[in-house]
């Protein structure tokens, strides 16, 4: 079993740290070696994955680099050619296998991602209050005063969805998020079943290492494709940052439009779209109400299977965390999803507005951060075949109801019964409820890794 | 018979390439920058040419040593490699190719030792019968269905999905007799083209994410 040393990890890769605020910060690097004298001055500041005996820190901080910021950091040419292509292309160059076109094509991004790829250093704070934040990346502009190391080309504030004055695991929609990250060996977290891979027993058991941290054996038995020299690589991993902007509006309208016509009623088909009723409980454990008992219970909320859903009766067959996770609805009791796994981060931004209130022009969304050991198997796979095709699950060219990229044509099948309560729908003509609104890919690499960037020791002989 | 499964056939043939060092491109090249150009919709020799499912042309240049414990190994020739799968019997199936893709027959075997030429039909069939593998697996996983079967099959699925979504509202009475409307519709409407797509699919394709 792989033995993990957490204080060479960047905590945010081994857990969700459960703050209610974030500030996600996109630098544009200096001269290299002002650059590298930055990274050496954020190193100790660098939250590690080491356990919080003495509780919870008020504030952490992270950070991650696109590929051309380590360009920009002059890595060795050997060690920059042996990043995966997708991680050296970046997230607009993977615009036609993502989908990213049309509505969701970079020219509708913000302008920070949009133009000339500057965006070179990814900080993030997350903290407990607001106050917190603020002396944080106070911090950081003193400490890019005194170095010249980068410049703040612009912040994201994001948090945990207020609603009547308290922040939830809410997201816009309504639906309650944040369920079901997968366990790794040797990652320490509080588990539960369900959350990692499914054993012939019917057990769960935890993915192997390498399918979030480089440098560990994954699921095939090898080590992912990783930069060298190892040291570079080892404890490091692959991450996405996407800005999806929800269209309230589309998605309440749409949601009134078919509940209309279907029998089941509007709360029903909610959770038909998502696979869990808003209140989170898997629609694959109760079909037919909510129940709060399940959504707080660690042994059930995430613990089921599909394998005697196949017709999708209960959870649609294309509902969302159906598509995303697909746990054994393939068959060989769920062997092929084990390498299609993904770790997510992220919180909302934008105010919530009640179902009764009408919706303000703002911007809402949801910061979608995902960890990977790589990124074309894991992330783009799922967003390209399972998010944004349907041929896996047998849905011919119908894309996830809730993220599609539909463009006004789109198509979603609601499987059903013969019962009156449970009729199948097809929904259709549907429009973006997400849109994509700009990001990239980043590494986020081990603590010994930024201390050998900073000293600029980084040698792959 | 291996080469057959249900209404399916399961066509391998490899022909082998002329080797001509006094040709520049050489023919595998020409073969290769002809495969490029093909077109896959409803241009395709194969969308053209009546009951293919699925079919692949590729150069095969040589097996790839992979390093010990194997041992190297070299084919005798670079080969055309064609496989088809297709509804009927294979005499029908290659006199059909002749009939109506007879450009794209003889740019492609015209590079391959042995080609006939295709005005003599029966000379051709009889050299891609000389040229003719057993096939074991098939590519298509219908195989109780011809391609006019799946085509409409296809059709009507769609045809269907859209009157349930547009009638999900309807009266009884109202939906029975729209129904019935959209049932003789469905009947007399065309079949569609094989190479057809019925809706655009503008996700690109490749390396490691398929």
């Amino acid at each position: 079993m792989s033995k993990l040393n957490a204080s060479d990890i960047q905590g945010f890769a081994l857990r969700g740290y459960g703050m209610p605020l974030a500030r996600y910060v996109f630098l544009q690097l200096g001269e290299p070696e002002r650059a590298r004298t930055l990274i050496g001055k954020l190193l100790p500041t660098v939250t590690t994955g080491q356990r919080w005996d003495q509780g919870k820190p008020r504030s952490t901080l992270n950070i991650a680099f696109s590929f051309r910021g380590l360009m920009q950091l002059d890595l060795p040419l050997a060690t920059l050619v042996s990043f995966p292509v997708e991680f050296q292309e970046g997230m607009k160059a993977r615009g036609g296998i993502l989908g990213d076109t049309g509505a969701n094509g970079s020219r509708h991004w913000n302008s920070v991602w949009h133009d000339g790829d500057k965006v070179h250093l990814w900080i993030c704070i997350h903290a407990l209050v607001p106050m917190e934040i603020e002396s944080r990346y106070a911090e950081l502009e003193r400490l890019l005063e005194e170095t010249g190391g980068a410049t703040i080309l612009q912040y994201q504030d994001a948090g945990s969805l207020v609603i009547d004055g308290m922040p939830t695991n809410k997201e816009h929609f309504g639906y309650t998020d944040g369920f079901g990250n997968p366990d790794y060996l040797g990652i320490e977290r509080k588990s539960q079943p369900g959350q990692g891979k499914l054993m012939k027993d019917g057990s769960w058991a935890p993915l192997a290492t390498g399918e979030l941290l480089l440098g560990y054996a994954d699921e095939a038995g090898e080590l992912p494709v990783a930069p060298v020299p190892h040291l570079l690589a080892a404890n490091g991993t692959f991450m996405v940052y996407r800005k999806l902007q929800q269209n309230v509006v589309a998605f309440r309208e749409h949601l009134e439009r078919w509940s209309a016509v279907y029998p089941g009623g509007k709360e029903k088909l909610a959770s038909k779209f998502m696979g869990r009723w808003r209140d989170g409980t898997p629609v694959e454990l109760s079909a037919d109400r909510p129940d709060w008992s399940i959504v707080q219970d660690p042994e059930r909320s995430t613990n089921f299977t599909y394998g005697d859903d196949l017709d999708g009766t209960k959870c649609p067959i294309g509902g969302h965390i159906r598509r995303a996770n697909p746990r054994d609805t393939f068959g060989f009791n769920g062997a092929l999803v084990n390498r299609r796994r993904i770790t997510r981060r992220g919180l909302t931004y934008g105010s919530y507005v009640a179902e009764d209130q009408p919706v303000s022009d703002e911007e809402r969304g949801i910061i979608f951060i995902v960890l990977n050991a790589c990124i074309s198997r894991q992330f783009e796979f799922i967003q390209q075949q399972w998010m944004e095709y349907g041929n896996d699950a047998h849905l011919g060219n119908d894309k996830d109801l809730i993220t599609g990229n539909h463009g006004g044509a789109g198509k979603s099948v609601i499987q059903g019964d013969t019962t009156r309560e449970n009729p199948p729908l097809i929904c259709d003509k549907l429009t973006n409820f997400v849109e994509l609104k700009g990001g990239d890919y980043f590494f986020l690499p081990s603590i010994t890794a930024l201390g050998m960037i900073a000293f600029g020791i980084v040698d792959p002989r | 018979m291996a080469n057959q499964n249900g209404v399916m056939y399961g066509l391998t043939i490899f022909s082998p390439i002329i080797d001509d060092d006094h040709v520049t491109p050489s023919h595998d090249l020409q073969l290769r920058e002809y495969f490029a150009s093909l077109p896959t919709g409803p241009e395709s020799p194969f969308a053209q040419a009546p009951f293919t499912h699925l079919a692949r042309l590729f150069v095969l240049d040589d097996v790839v040593f992979v390093g010990k414990p194997s041992k190297e190994e070299h084919l005798k020739s670079k080969y055309l490699i064609f496989e088809s799968n297709f509804d009927g019997d294979l005499d029908t199936y290659l006199m059909g190719l002749v009939r109506y893709a007879p450009e794209h027959v003889d740019a492609t075997w015209s590079h391959c030792v042995g080609y006939p030429g295709i005005a003599d039909a029966a000379a051709f069939v009889r050299y891609m019968k000389a040229c003719q593998l057993e096939t074991t697996f098939y590519f298509a996983a219908v195989n109780s269905q011809t391609l006019t079967q799946t085509l409409k099959a296809l059709q009507t699925q769609r045809l269907v999905a859209e009157f349930i979504a547009s009638h999900q509202a309807s009266k009884p009475a109202a939906l029975q007799h729209a129904f019935a409307a959209f049932l003789m519709e469905l009947r007399a409407q065309p079949l569609p083209r094989p190479g057809r797509a019925t809706i655009e699919r503008t996700l690109q394709t490749g390396g490691h994410n398929e």
